[in-house]
C-alpha cells in the first residue's frame, strides 16, 4: 500500500474528459440497441474494442511497470463490467426506469469508491476523503441527480 | 422495489469495482494493457452469457447506422483513461470527474441536437456540479503552494 502520487490539473481535466467519452458510447451503444438487443449492443463495442486493442499492443508495444505479474483477479475487471450491462438491463425495465437505475447507480459507485479509497481496497492507493470530497460529492451529485430526474422535457 | 433500488445500487457498486480492478490492473501493466484485458476478458465473458440465454442477435441488429458500431474504440480509450486516472488520483475523485464529465457533455449534446429540456434545471446542475468540481480540486494540503491554485 502506497501513498498516492499528489494530484495534477491534468489528471482532473483528464477524468473529466473521460466522462464525456462516457456519453458518446451511451449514445453509440444506446443507438445499437433500438434495433438490436441489449446484449447486442454490450458485444459489439466488445468486438470493436478487442479489435482496437490488439492493434494497439501490436503496434505501439506499451512497456509493463512491473515485471511480477497480477494477481489473477485483477484480470476480472471485464467480467465485472459485464454483469453491469446485465444488472443495469433489468433494473431499466422495473419501474425505477433509466433515471432510477442511473442516480442510484451514481451513489452505488460513490459508497464503493469512497470506501476504495479509505481502505486501499484492491490494492489501489491508500487515501482518506476529506471533507472537501464530500462536499464535492454533494454538489455534483446534486446536480446530477437534478439533471436526471428535471433536465429533460 | 426496494429489491430493484439495490439492484441499481449494485449496479454502480460493479461499475467503481470494475474501474478498481482495471487500475490494480495498470499498476502491474500499463493502462493500455489494462484496458486490452478488460475488453477481452469482457468480450468472452458476453458471447458465452449471450450463448447461454440466447438471442444476442435478436430483432434488426444490423439496423442501425454504422457510426453506431464504432463504440469499442471509444470504450477502449475510455477504460484506459480511467485506468491512468484512478491509479493517480484516487477511486472517488475519479468517480465524480466522470459523472461531472458525463452529465456535462449530455447537456451539451442534448443542447446541441435541440432535445427538449428544461433550461433552468440545466443551469442549475451544470453549475453545482461546476462548483463540485471547483472545490474537489482545491487540496487542502496543497494551500502553501501557489502553483496548484491557478485554477
Amino acid at each position: 500500500m502506497s501513498t498516492a502520487p499528489s494530484p495534477r490539473v491534468i489528471d482532473f481535466l483528464g477524468a473529466f474528459a473521460t466522462g464525456g467519452l462516457l456519453t458518446l458510447m451511451v449514445w453509440f451503444n444506446g443507438t445499437l440497441a433500438v434495433t438490436g438487443s441489449l446484449l447486442f449492443a454490450s458485444w459489439v463495442p466488445h468486438v470493436t474494442g478487442s479489435i482496437l486493442a490488439i492493434a494497439v499492443l501490436l503496434f505501439l508495444r506499451p512497456t509493463k511497470a512491473s515485471t511480477v505479474r497480477a494477481p489473477w483477479w485483477a484480470y476480472l475487471g471485464g467480467v465485472s463490467g459485464a454483469v453491469t450491462v446485465v444488472v443495469t438491463s433489468f433494473t431499466m425495465s422495473t419501474p425505477l426506469a433509466i433515471s432510477g437505475t442511473i442516480a442510484l447507480g451514481l451513489g452505488g459507485q460513490m459508497i464503493f469508491s469512497l470506501a476504495a479509497d479509505k481502505w486501499g481496497i484492491m490494492g489501489l492507493p491508500q487515501r482518506d476523503p476529506t471533507w472537501r470530497d464530500m462536499a464535492a460529492l454533494t454538489l455534483i451529485l446534486t446536480g446530477s441527480i437534478i439533471l436526471i430526474y428535471f433536465g429533460g422535457a | 422495489m426496494l429489491g430493484f433500488a439495490a439492484l441499481a445500487v449494485f449496479g454502480g457498486v460493479l461499475v467503481s469495482l470494475s474501474r478498481q480492478l482495471n487500475g490494480r490492473l495498470s499498476l502491474s501493466t500499463s493502462a493500455l494493457h489494462s484496458s486490452y484485458w478488460n475488453h477481452i476478458v469482457g468480450l468472452v465473458f458476453i458471447t458465452i452469457i449471450g450463448a447461454a440465454l440466447g438471442g444476442l442477435f435478436a430483432g434488426d441488429p444490423w439496423g442501425a447506422p454504422w457510426w453506431a458500431y464504432l463504440g469499442g474504440p471509444i470504450g477502449f480509450i475510455f477504460i484506459a483513461a480511467s485506468s491512468w486516472s484512478i491509479t493517480r488520483i484516487g477511486a472517488a475523485q475519479t468517480a465524480l470527474l466522470i459523472i461531472a464529465g458525463q452529465m456535462i457533455s449530455g447537456v451539451i449534446v442534448d443542447v446541441a441536437l435541440g432535445t427538449a429540456g428544461n433550461t433552468m434545471a440545466r443551469m442549475i446542475g451544470v453549475t453545482l456540479i461546476l462548483a463540485g468540481m471547483v472545490i474537489a480540486r482545491t487540496n487542502p494540503k496543497k494551500t502553501l503552494d501557489k502553483t496548484t491554485q491557478t485554477d
